[in-house]
This record gives C-alpha cells, sequence and structure tokens, in this order.
C-alpha cells in the first residue's frame, strides 16, 4: 500500500475525475483502518476457535486442548453412540415443540397488541419482561411453579404430576418454559412487522366488502406479513437448535436421559467426562446441521416468496 | 481524510486497549504471584468452591488469617462448584496461571491426578511449618494415599485434608418423643436395623400423617447417591472401583437391594419421593418430617434457625443409624492443594507461604467445624471444643469412624460423571418411572460406558 498524499490537495482542478480517483486512492487504507478493528475481533474469537474446534475433532483432547491427532475415529464413534442419536432427536422434538408454536403464539400476541390503543406499551411491556430475565431465574421460577408437592399449579388443579421428571411431560414442560420466556421478542417484531402494513389496504378491502377480520388477515395481513414471520421461523430454528441451558437447569437431561439435547451431551462429555475430542466432532456435526436446515429452509421462503 | 481516520483510528483503539490491559492483567493477576517488588504484604492467590453456610466460616477463618500478621495476605476467589471449578483449575494448569493454593475434593483427585492437576505436598514440606502426615485423621490421609498409589504415585499427598464431611440424620425430637423414639437420655431409639428403621417410620406416619423422612432428590442427584451408596456399604457391597478399575459386580445384587429398599420407603409413603433440595431443608425446618437424611452441612442452618428462634421444635443431629451389615456411610473430604503449575512452578518462596497459610487454618479448624464438617486435624478433631460444641459433638465422634469415601475413580465424585447416571436411573425409580431391576441395569451399564 503506498502512502496517500492526494488526500490533502486543497484545490482539485477536475472535480469528475480527481473525484473517482480520490475514492481509489483512500480507499486501501481506510477501508483497512475501518475494518480492522472488527476483523481483528471476528479472526480472534470467532473464525479461529471454529478452526481450532473443527482440527481439535481429528484428536483425542481432553478439555484442554491437549491430544494426538487420530483420524476420522471420533467421528466413527459418533455414528455409533446410541445416546448422541437420541440427544438428536431429542433436539428434534424439542424444535418440533417450540418453533411453530413460538411463533403463533407471538403473532396472536402481536395482533392483540397491536389492537390496543392506551395500553398498548404496557401491555408490550408485560410480554417482553420475561425476555430480560436471565435463564436460571426463569428455570427457577418454573422449578417452583410447577413443583410436584408445593407448586401452585398442582395445587389449583389438583394434579400430581412431576411435570421435569416424567418422561412423558419432562420436555413438553421445557419447551413452554421456553415459549414463555422468549415469546416477547417475537411479539416484539410481528408488531413492527404489523405496523408497516399501510393502513389503506385494510381501508380498500373493507371497502371492496372484505369486512370479516379473517378475510383481511388472510388476504392481507398474512401475504404481507410473510418476510416477519419467516424471519422469526429462522431466528427460532436457529435458536432451538442450540437449546442447553433450559435442559441443564431443569432436567439435567433426566429421566433416563428422556431430555438430553446435543449441546448438553457436549457439555458432559467436554466437562465431565473430559473429551474434548470427542466433544468438538459433537459440535462440528450440529454446526453442519444447523447450516443445511438454514440453507434448506433459506431455499424454501425464497421459493414460497417468488409464488 | 485523515481527519476522518485518525479518530477512527484512536476509537479502535481505545476499544481494543481494556482487552490488552484484561489479558495483560490476567497474567500478573493469576500467575504464582512473583513477591512483592513494593515491600508491602505478599499476595497469596486462592481459589475455592465454598459458597454455601460453610462459605461465611472459610472467609472468616481468612480473614483471621490477614489480620494475624502483615506479611502475608490471601487474595480468594470463589467459584462454581462441581464441574465448573475442576474445569477451571485444568485449564489454569494448561495454561501456566494457576491460583497459588486452592480447595479440593478427595472424591476428585483420581481425575486431578490422571490430569496432572496436583502438586504433591512432601512430609518434609510440611513438617516446614510443623505438621505431619500423623496429625490428620488416618482415615483421610489412607484413603488419599491409596488413591495416588491407585495412580502410580504411591507415598504422594495431594493435599492436606481439611475435614471429612458425611451424610448424617437430622430429628425432630418433638415428634420422636410423642412416637416413643427417644430414650430416657435423649437420644432416639429404636432406628438400628432396616426393620425397626422402616417400623419407626411408619408409627411417626401413623401419628403425624405425613410422610416422616425427607430426602431431597429431584434436580439432585448427588442425595440419591449418598442414601444409595451408604446403603449399598452397609449391606457389605465393598469397593466399586479396585486399583482405578470399575468393580461393578455386586450391583445387580447388593446395589438392587439398596435401591429396592428406597424405593419401598417411597412407595410405603414413607421417604420423600420427589421433593427439592431446599424443600427437603423447608419441609424439615418448618416440623413436617421428622428426619431428613442429608449432610452435615445443613447443621449452620439449624443452629442459625435455633438461635434466631424460628425452629418450632427442638431438633438433634445423629451419625447415620445402622441399617445393615456395617455403619458405613457416605463421606468425601475438603483438602487444601497446590496445583501443578508447570510452566511457572510455584517458587519455594510461595510454597513456603501456602504452607504457612495452611498451617493456619487446621490451627484454626475448629471455626471450619462450626460449618457442620469434622475437622481432619487431630487437635482440633479430639479437642475439648469440639466436645462442647452443639450439636456436633453429638454426631462428629461415630460419623468420623464411619466416614466411607467415594470409589476410587475419576467416574465416581464431584464433578465426575456418575452424578448424571443416577439422576438419570435411580431417581426415577424412587418416583417409580422406572422399575428397580431396569433402573439398576441401566445405571450399570452408564458407569460403564464412562469407563471406556
Amino acid at each position: 500500500m503506498t502512502p496517500n498524499v492526494e488526500i490533502a490537495d486543497p484545490a482539485p482542478r477536475a472535480p469528475a475525475r480527481r473525484a473517482g480517483r480520490k475514492i481509489q486512492s483512500v480507499s486501501w487504507r481506510t477501508i483497512v483502518l475501518l475494518v480492522a478493528p472488527f476483523t481483528i475481533v471476528y479472526l480472534v474469537f470467532l473464525i479461529y476457535p471454529t478452526l481450532r474446534v473443527i482440527e481439535l475433532s481429528f484428536t483425542n483432547s481432553d478439555i484442554a486442548g491437549v491430544g494426538h491427532f487420530i483420524g476420522g475415529r471420533n467421528y466413527q464413534l459418533l455414528m455409533k453412540d446410541p445416546l448422541f442419536w437420541a440427544s438428536l432427536w431429542h433436539t428434534i422434538y424439542f424444535i418440533i415443540l417450540t418453533v411453530v408454536p413460538n411463533t403463533l403464539v407471538g403473532l396472536v400476541f402481536g395482533l392483540m397488541v397491536v389492537r390496543l390503543k392506551r395500553l398498548r406499551n404496557t401491555a408490550l411491556a408485560l410480554f417482553f419482561l420475561p425476555y430480560i430475565l436471565p435463564v436460571s431465574v426463569v428455570t427457577q421460577i418454573w422449578l417452583w411453579v410447577l413443583d410436584p408437592n408445593f407448586g401452585i399449579i398442582n395445587f389449583l388443579t389438583r394434579l400430581k404430576i412431576n411435570w421435569f421428571s416424567e418422561a412423558a411431560w419432562a420436555m413438553p414442560a421445557v419447551a413452554f418454559v421456553t415459549i414463555w420466556w422468549t415469546v416477547g421478542f417475537n411479539v416484539l417484531l410481528f408488531i413492527a412487522g404489523l405496523e408497516a402494513i399501510p393502513r389503506e389496504y385494510y381501508e380498500a378491502a373493507a371497502l371492496d366488502g372484505a369486512g370479516g377480520g379473517f378475510r383481511s388477515f388472510l388476504y392481507i395481513t398474512w401475504p404481507l406479513l410473510w418476510p416477519v414471520t419467516s424471519l422469526v421461523l429462522l431466528l427460532q430454528l436457529i435458536a432451538q437448535w442450540q437449546i442447553f441451558n433450559q435442559v441443564y437447569l431443569l432436567t439435567a437431561g433426566g429421566p433416563y436421559n428422556s431430555t438430553i439435547v446435543v449441546l448438553q451431551y457436549m457439555y458432559v462429555r467436554a466437562f465431565q467426562q473430559q473429551q474434548g475430542g470427542y466433544a468438538s466432532a459433537i459440535s462440528v456435526v450440529l454446526f453442519v446441521i444447523i447450516l443445511i436446515t438454514s440453507l434448506v429452509y433459506l431455499r424454501f421462503v425464497r421459493l414460497r416468496g417468488n409464488t | 481524510m485523515k481527519k476522518v481516520v485518525r479518530p477512527v483510528l484512536a476509537v479502535s483503539l481505545a476499544l481494543l486497549l481494556p482487552l490488552f490491559a484484561w489479558a495483560g492483567g490476567q497474567k500478573e493477576g493469576a500467575a504464582s504471584s512473583a513477591a512483592s517488588a513494593t515491600g508491602g504484604p505478599t499476595k497469596i492467590v486462592l481459589w475455592d468452591f465454598l459458597s454455601g453456610g460453610d462459605g461465611v466460616r472459610w472467609t472468616q477463618i481468612l480473614n483471621d488469617f490477614n489480620a494475624s500478621q502483615n506479611k502475608l495476605v490471601v487474595d480468594h476467589t470463589t467459584l462454581t462448584w462441581g464441574d465448573p471449578f475442576y474445569t477451571k483449575v485444568h485449564t489454569a494448569v494448561i495454561a501456566g496461571q494457576t491460583p497459588d493454593v486452592m480447595t479440593y475434593h478427595l472424591s476428585h483427585f483420581p481425575a486431578g491426578i490422571i490430569a496432572g492437576d496436583l502438586r504433591p505436598l512432601t512430609e518434609a514440606e510440611l513438617q516446614s511449618v510443623g505438621l505431619s502426615y500423623s496429625d490428620f485423621n488416618p482415615v483421610l490421609v489412607k484413603r488419599s494415599l491409596e488413591i495416588s498409589k491407585a495412580y502410580g504415585k504411591a507415598g504422594d499427598l495431594y493435599g492436606v485434608p481439611l475435614d471429612a464431611h458425611t451424610f448424617v440424620l437430622y430429628y425432630n425430637k418433638d415428634i420422636l418423643k410423642q412416637a416413643g423414639l427417644l430414650g430416657a437420655d435423649g437420644n432416639p431409639t429404636g432406628l438400628t436395623g432396616v426393620d425397626s428403621f422402616t417400623a419407626a417410620l411408619q408409627k411417626i406416619k401413623s401419628i403425624t400423617g405425613g410422610t416422616p423422612l425427607g430426602m431431597s432428590s429431584a434436580n439432585d442427584p448427588a442425595s440419591v447417591w449418598r442414601m444409595w451408596y451408604t446403603l449399598y456399604e452397609q449391606l457389605g457391597g465393598g469397593e466399586l472401583a479396585v486399583g482405578g478399575k470399575l468393580n461393578l459386580d455386586k450391583i445387580d445384587t447388593v446395589g438392587k437391594k439398596a435401591l429396592q429398599t428406597m424405593v419401598d420407603w417411597a412407595q410405603a409413603g414413607l421417604l420423600t419421593p420427589n421433593i427439592s433440595y431446599a424443600a427437603d431443608v423447608a419441609l424439615f425446618t418448618s416440623g413436617k418430617t421428622a428426619f431428613m437424611a442429608n449432610g452435615n452441612w445443613e447443621v449452620p442452618t439449624m443452629v442459625d434457625a435455633q438461635k434466631k428462634g424460628t425452629l418450632p421444635f427442638s431438633y438433634g443431629v445423629m451419625a447415620f443409624p445402622q441399617l445393615f451389615g456395617n455403619r458405613d456411610t457416605w463421606a468425601d473430604s475438603h483438602n487444601i492443594s497446590v496445583p501443578n503449575n508447570t510452566k511457572n512452578p510455584i517458587s519455594a518462596d510461595m510454597l513456603k507461604n501456602v504452607l504457612t497459610l495452611i498451617a493456619y487454618i487446621e490451627h484454626h479448624a475448629i471455626v471450619w467445624a462450626g460449618g457442620g464438617h469434622l475437622p481432619a486435624y487431630l487437635p482440633v478433631l479430639n479437642g475439648t471444643e469440639l466436645a462442647n460444641m452443639v450439636p456436633n459433638n453429638e454426631y462428629s465422634v461415630q460419623a468420623a469412624k464411619d466416614a466411607t469415601f467415594e470409589p476410587v475413580s475419576p467416574v465416581f465424585g464431584v464433578g465426575d460423571p456418575a452424578y448424571d447416571a443416577v439422576g438419570n436411573f435411580l431417581t426415577p425409580a424412587l418416583t417409580g418411572q422406572l422399575s428397580v431391576s431396569d433402573a439398576i441395569a441401566k445405571f450399570k451399564a452408564q458407569l460403564q460406558s464412562y469407563a471406556q
């Protein structure tokens, strides 16, 4: 990169030409300087660890990354590991229980809040409040609310369900807590989307006799809201593949491994069994799965958008 | 354009500076702190995991130490108990940025020795501050040396024992009196042998109408493990690991019987089947359960509640009763260890400082006993102060004799994976979701998979 002396020139004679040159001549240095802070942070804290994980997945390292190259052995073992496949299935089950329901609940609440005139911000704040709570607080609250002996839910319903320790209920209960916790963010996105739809469409529809709320929802709101809906679905999909905290804090994978999810299994291998290499292989597989699902989803959404 | 570039550069540097400062600070703070160049007291960096009621007493000893002299000052950090603590220690050792000294569980020594995280302390080093292996509860030293031997480090002691902590039975004297289970001396009677014990529980249930025996199990595999392991050992199950290898042959028979005993209690409504740790303590302190089977670390809770007058009954604490062939009872031990920092080995001066601190802590272990623990240092364990300390004097002597430590294997112990297997398979048996044989078979299979 050559030092640039043109910058400070006070009297440009041929503005058009010089402007072109000027952009080119300052660009390298400026670009590098502007981009450097982010790039450095990005390389050091994101790209480097990602590459290291891929590298570690081919070793028998312990958790501190000291080990020998063992080729694809971790992946071979992984493919034959029943607990890994179980954890993958549990993660998919969790996704089924959360992604679409969470989006629908968010949409319904969004539609309700957007109709409010006076208490709108209050209602929005109430829906958003759980989202700002740390996950540990959220899980503590629900462990008490759903406590089998002293919880208010079992007290009011006179049920005797051990919500987080019966195999049939544990994952749905975790999914419910997750929706309660995160739906506020979706409500926010939906409200933004709903407010972006011009009023005129509804007025025109009303003049044309569309009348009923459902028809204008079906033909105006839903199609025009689709970009937001698809974004919410994608964000959910990516986030829920990475389910860990709630399961770790509410069920710890039990009872009898019925709620163990991929990232938690990775955690167990890495931090309890000190198998950094094997845990890295799990992470890499999850990374690839999320990548593929996101690409497939984007393609699906693009097709939907075109038709 | 320069006008733009400069501020941008300045801002980016400003943003990055704290990062560098932090990285530099890390090195300085965590590494074996160089002897004070400034002439002030030398800093000893200590990591511990003691955040409960005993943590208060721990901090008190360290503060007293700081106040007792002006050459050394302990800078202690309390980290998360369990595997987060041991993961951090291991990464610190690899990075060469360890604390000078730390607390460590006896039950984690196998994993710690394999990982190379611990520096042995020789008899000569201990003698330099007037301590000796023979100053400590011999049961603890013996077990510690057994672990070293099993991992090819015969003769090495990887930590100075601070205490033994064990599983005890807290009881409600008022309820026991009503049920006729309190002897003339005020101590419980008729609790020896599983049949008498079960009969006693039934009698209490018929009087109070509630579940008599409290044990936490929801989201708490540790308590279930402590109870199961105690029964397993009392039934003569023996070592679950020999020479560092798992020895699970008796799990199918003895282990099954131990679990069956607990499940029978749960099904008969005698044992709380699915309550959290906090609820367990709340049930007992509010007078709902007659017994609480729990670690001795809840002693300060009872002492404080009684002092404040919030305890609606008088309580007692006894060593876990003998239900089967012997008195063996689950126990673990806190130790004070030096990390094996090979990149920046501890200096002779710092080692001396650390040993000075350890000696101070041991001499003042009576403060630590306030946390319910059984001091490892014999002059304190056998001293008059402990003999007069209520309720510690009700259980300490017996409990110290019954202490049976975790299996010698990296699979068992604090921060190790066996707890997961317990929570996954033994706890569901208590709630009736898995049959006892199913639970035991799956438990065994999972333990074996950990050892692979």
